[in-house]
């Protein structure tokens, strides 16, 4: 942990013009380190990874990514973070296949008149053998199922090699072979040195993937490694009027479990 | 006449060739855009540009006669798309309001035209086009403008299909939504502008959608619905000048050049629509997927929701 962090929040907020934002956010992650943002629905962490992304303004505090400050730094932001979406609302119908749409990866650092090469081909290929998906790289992406696509999209965002990868819940709705292909990938990718902060309902994915855990709800609650943060009173706190129970091992929070 | 006379020997007339250069090029262009139309589902902001066009074709005719056309259907077309787009970002989804807006300016272009000497002739020539009489110094206006749109629809055509496949997924890669729909619908304004005076504006959105949709039932293969949309519109301006032709000439009987084109096109995609219902899906798109599992038949996928296929073994370990 003595290389510089791949992203640095200061006191940081980031708000919707709407009003709705999340605050306080004082975050460290270094390359090869994963954190898992944890909180209540409703309490800020899609906000808070569009808001690294650019996608929600910053009103408050400083951000550095990759070492820049976040100020007019869109391109270099572009070419560290990668963004894995929540349950991508995609049309199931468009003609494109997987290995096109993990292609898409590529082209923030083609631009406009390049078209893909060989390097970028290899790049998917890669991609696709990472999520394990490389057998069904020609099938259409709307024959694919829910598991598959969201390791499809996974591979997209390795596709365009980020030093930072955000993860936007995941695990919501993956079968148990899926669930395992994406820990598997995300445990490679910190060996490789690409940091990781992903939003979670599943506290035990947490432990089994995440150095480091934050604890939001519309403020940062807690923020520290898993063990420590982890407590019976920092999760209450983060998910007020939710009965929690926890133990050495597992924590169950009713109403968010499983989901 | 014979049906070489109609298919290759009536376009060695000069008014004929020239037709048949400007819907070529026209037909390809149209083709290519109306494929980011379809996967866009443009069609509505198509159909309000064909409306914005019409008053800057009719002041372009009034201040400049024909030659003003191009020109003032050009200045009306982007000022249109710069509307639009902003009516969409600012989330202004009431249909009415929308159109309410539109026939104000197809009645402004009426009053416009009306000022002209020949108010019904110039009319017909907006409303229904007039490909057949084509001036000569008018064609590289009007190639000009196809080509502008191809370019602009060329040069961003990666980031334009992830737009259309992953709206926010491009958004988060860097990619200017705004910029992007500025460019896409500006196109679709120039492909508006060069099939308003050819075929007309009450007949450009057959050219802008048709192609696209075509594609669309031949093929799931992403790269190939651009040159099937192409060669299909090509093919179907090309039989529909013939058709006009031969049956003017031939059976005395004056059919509106315009207006047969897009009966080719429409009869053009009944019959493809047709083959795929008979054939089914695998019939027409050859290609098997990767693990040459066999999959039904499934006539008219496209307008159903694609229900969750099983895995068919492979890569899933279910």
């Amino acid at each position: 942990m003595t290389d510089s962090p791949v992203l640095r929040l200061v006191d940081a907020a980031f708000t919707h013009p709407g009003g709705a934002g999340v605050e306080g956010l004082r975050l460290d992650i270094a390359p090869g380190e994963a954190v898992a943002l944890i909180g209540p629905n409703g309490a800020g962490k899609s906000t808070l990874l569009k808001g690294i992304l650019g996608l929600v303004p910053r009103t408050a505090g400083t951000i550095e990514i990759g070492g820049v400050p976040g100020d007019a730094q869109a391109h270099a932001r572009h070419g560290i973070v990668s963004f894995l979406p929540q349950s991508a609302d995609l049309d199931p119908d468009f003609p494109i296949s997987l290995e096109q749409v993990v292609m898409q990866g590529r082209y923030r650092g083609l631009g406009l008149f390049r078209w893909p090469g060989r390097v970028d081909r290899a790049a998917v290929r890669h991609a696709l053998e990472t999520v394990g998906l490389d057998s069904l790289a020609a099938r259409p992406f709307g024959e694919l199922s829910g598991g598959q696509r969201q390791r499809g999209l996974l591979a997209r965002a390795l596709a365009s090699e980020p030093r930072l990868l955000l993860l936007d819940e995941p695990f919501n709705g993956l079968d148990q072979p899926n669930r395992d292909a994406l820990v598997d990938t995300l445990r490679s990718l910190k060996r490789d040195g690409v940091a990781v902060l992903v939003s979670t309902h599943d506290l035990e994915l947490a432990r089994l993937v995440c150095d480091s855990v934050v604890l939001v709800n519309r403020t940062q609650v807690s923020c520290g490694p898993v063990d420590e943060v982890f407590t019976l009173g920092n999760i209450q706190e983060c998910f007020e009027g939710v009965e929690v129970e926890i133990d050495e091992h597992t924590v169950v929070v009713p109403g968010h479990e499983g989901r | 006449m014979s049906l070489t006379d109609a298919l290759f020997a009536a376009f060695s007339i000069p008014f004929m060739g020239r037709a048949l250069l400007v819907m070529l090029v026209l037909a390809v262009v149209a083709g290519v855009v109306g494929v980011l139309v379809n996967l866009r589902g443009l069609e509505f902001i198509s159909d309000g540009l064909t409306h914005a066009v019409f008053p800057g074709l009719a002041i372009g005719l009034v201040m400049g006669g024909t030659a003003g056309l191009v020109p003032g259907a050009t200045i009306a077309a982007l000022a249109g798309a710069l509307a639009l787009t902003w009516l969409d970002r600012a989330g202004i989804t009431a249909d009415a309001a929308i159109a309410i807006v539109l026939t104000a300016t197809f009645s402004i272009g009426v009053i416009v035209v009306s000022m002209s000497d020949d108010y019904a002739g110039a009319l017909e020539a907006l409303l229904f086009g007039r490909v057949l009489t084509i001036p000569p110094d008018e064609v590289l206006p009007l190639v000009l403008v196809s080509l502008i749109a191809l370019a602009a629809t060329g040069l961003t055509l990666k980031q334009q299909l992830f737009r259309a496949f992953d709206a926010p997924g491009s958004r988060a890669a860097g990619n200017s939504a705004l910029a992007l729909d500025l460019v896409l619908n500006a196109a679709i304004a120039l492909v508006v502008v060069a099939a308003a005076s050819t075929i007309g504006t009450l007949l450009v959105l057959a050219l802008l959608i048709v192609p696209g949709a075509v594609a669309r039932l031949v093929t799931r293969r992403l790269w190939w619905l651009f040159p099937v949309a192409a060669l299909f519109a090509a093919v179907g301006s090309w039989l529909g000048l013939a058709t006009g032709f031969a049956i003017s000439v031939g059976a005395g009987v004056d059919l509106p050049a315009g207006a047969t084109i897009v009966g080719v096109f429409v009869l053009g995609y009944a019959v493809v629509l047709l083959g795929r219902f008979l054939l089914g899906r695998g019939g027409l798109d050859t290609r098997a997927p990767s693990s040459g599992a066999t999959r039904p038949a499934e006539g008219f996928e496209t307008l159903a929701p694609l229900a969750p296929q099983p895995a068919e073994g492979a890569g899933e370990g279910r």
